[in-house]
């Protein structure tokens, strides 16, 4: 209070960056995000949910059928195995950290345990190399991408999981996230023809 | 499984980017976890910027609404948060701009020799007397070195960068700097709070 001035003007980097402002401005703006956003979708389906990712994506991939290189996709679908195989899946996928458990108690582990869901993704990801090999190269290498961008997202949500547990939107953005890569799996089977494992 | 683990167990994971990529594909949940992170330090700017709450609260809507429409042009590899401040500042400038063509300012009239009045919608930050005497005069400040001052003095931003967004050279925005600080320090030394020529 009774400082010098220089003293005073010195502390101006001390000064708080964030002032929260006086009312939670999020539901307007997000009326407005969704209407701003409408233009763009390409069907009446886009403004329904927030898992627009794969269905953006859906169109990229979907009818392209061709040969492929199997190496990269091989290495991907083992990840991808070895990951869906384990026990609880949360838990086996966040292991190693400290916050991990109660981040995985946390969540809401009733879609990823589901037993159908469980059964549908071990089919797609059984039958994924077979199938990335009926796809051309330059498509491949984009489910490849977009594949290893999914899994990113989760690793990076699971790890601020692993630092705020509770969280329900990182809960909620999470199993969005498992959605976007059972879209893109379901998406590789239709590109690739038909429904049957190979 | 040996790369999920080898990813969780880092625990200087950065997930913004993740949240950003989902937000650009359409994904409305994980900008809305972007703007609860960012809405803190883009009202603060706009605020400071403004010296009005209310003009505060458009700005920050109108720039979070501009970076959901922009975020495709976003660059990955930049912070989402200097370009969000970036947008931000655009907002304020445009909304200045549009501001000078109508007669009615409050800085108008006190340059015209009246009594020094706050600006609308007094704001007062919660904390001790000794910051928000600091706040009070740099409200007081004219708009070009108060922009230049909150910038690279509270935002920690560069000479050149602050330039960048103010649309300014950064030698011109360098030297408001030193006025900047030596019109804070008159300010606070003879305790007066009425808005300063620019």
């Amino acid at each position: 209070m009774n400082e010098p001035t220089p003293a005073k003007v010195s502390k101006l980097s001390e000064l708080p960056r964030e002032i929260p402002p006086p009312r939670d401005g999020w539901p307007a703006l997000e009326a407005k995000l969704r209407e701003a956003r409408a233009p763009l979708s390409e069907g009446s389906a886009e403004s329904q949910g927030g898992t627009a990712p794969a269905r953006r994506s859906r169109p990229r991939i979907t009818g392209i059928a061709a040969l492929a290189a199997v190496l990269a996709a091989v290495v991907v679908g083992i990840s991808l195995d070895r990951w869906m195989l384990a026990p609880a899946h949360p838990t086996a996928v966040t292991a190693g950290t400290e916050g991990s458990r109660g981040a995985s108690e946390a969540l809401p582990v009733a879609y990823v345990t589901d037993p159908r869901y469980l059964r549908e993704r071990a089919a797609l990801l059984r039958s994924l190399d077979a199938r990335l090999a009926k796809l051309p190269p330059a498509t491949r290498t984009k489910v490849l991408q977009s594949l290893a961008t999914i899994h990113q997202s989760m690793h990076s949500i699971q790890q601020a999981l692993g630092r705020e547990p509770g969280d329900a939107l990182l809960q909620e953005l999470l199993i969005d996230t498992y959605q976007d890569e059972m879209q893109v799996l379901s998406t590789v089977q239709e590109a690739s023809g038909g429904s049957g494992e190979t | 499984m040996r790369y999920m683990v080898s990813v969780v167990q880092s625990e200087s994971i950065e997930w913004e980017p993740a949240l950003v990529q989902r937000a650009r594909a359409g994904d409305v949940r994980s900008f809305e976890r972007l703007y609860r992170r960012h809405i803190g330090t883009v009202y603060g700017l706009c605020l400071r910027l403004t010296r009005d709450p209310a003009g505060a609260e458009d700005c920050a809507q109108e720039a979070f609404l501009n970076a959901w429409r922009a975020l495709e042009r976003f660059e990955t590899r930049s912070s989402f948060a200097t370009w969000l401040h970036r947008i931000a500042v655009n907002v304020v400038l445009s909304r200045r701009r549009k501001a000078a063509t109508q007669p009615e300012l409050p800085a108008l009239a006190a340059e015209a020799g009246e009594e020094p009045i706050e600006p609308p919608g007094e704001w007062v930050l919660d904390t001790p007397v000794e910051v928000q005497e600091i706040e009070a005069a740099i409200r007081c400040l004219p708009e070009g070195a108060r922009d230049a001052l909150v910038l690279c003095g509270i935002h920690g931003y560069s000479h050149a960068e602050a330039g960048r967004m103010l649309g300014l050279a950064e030698g011109t925005c360098t030297a408001q700097l030193p006025r900047a600080r030596a019109l804070l320090r008159a300010r606070l030394e003879s305790g007066v709070s009425g808005p300063e020529r620019s």
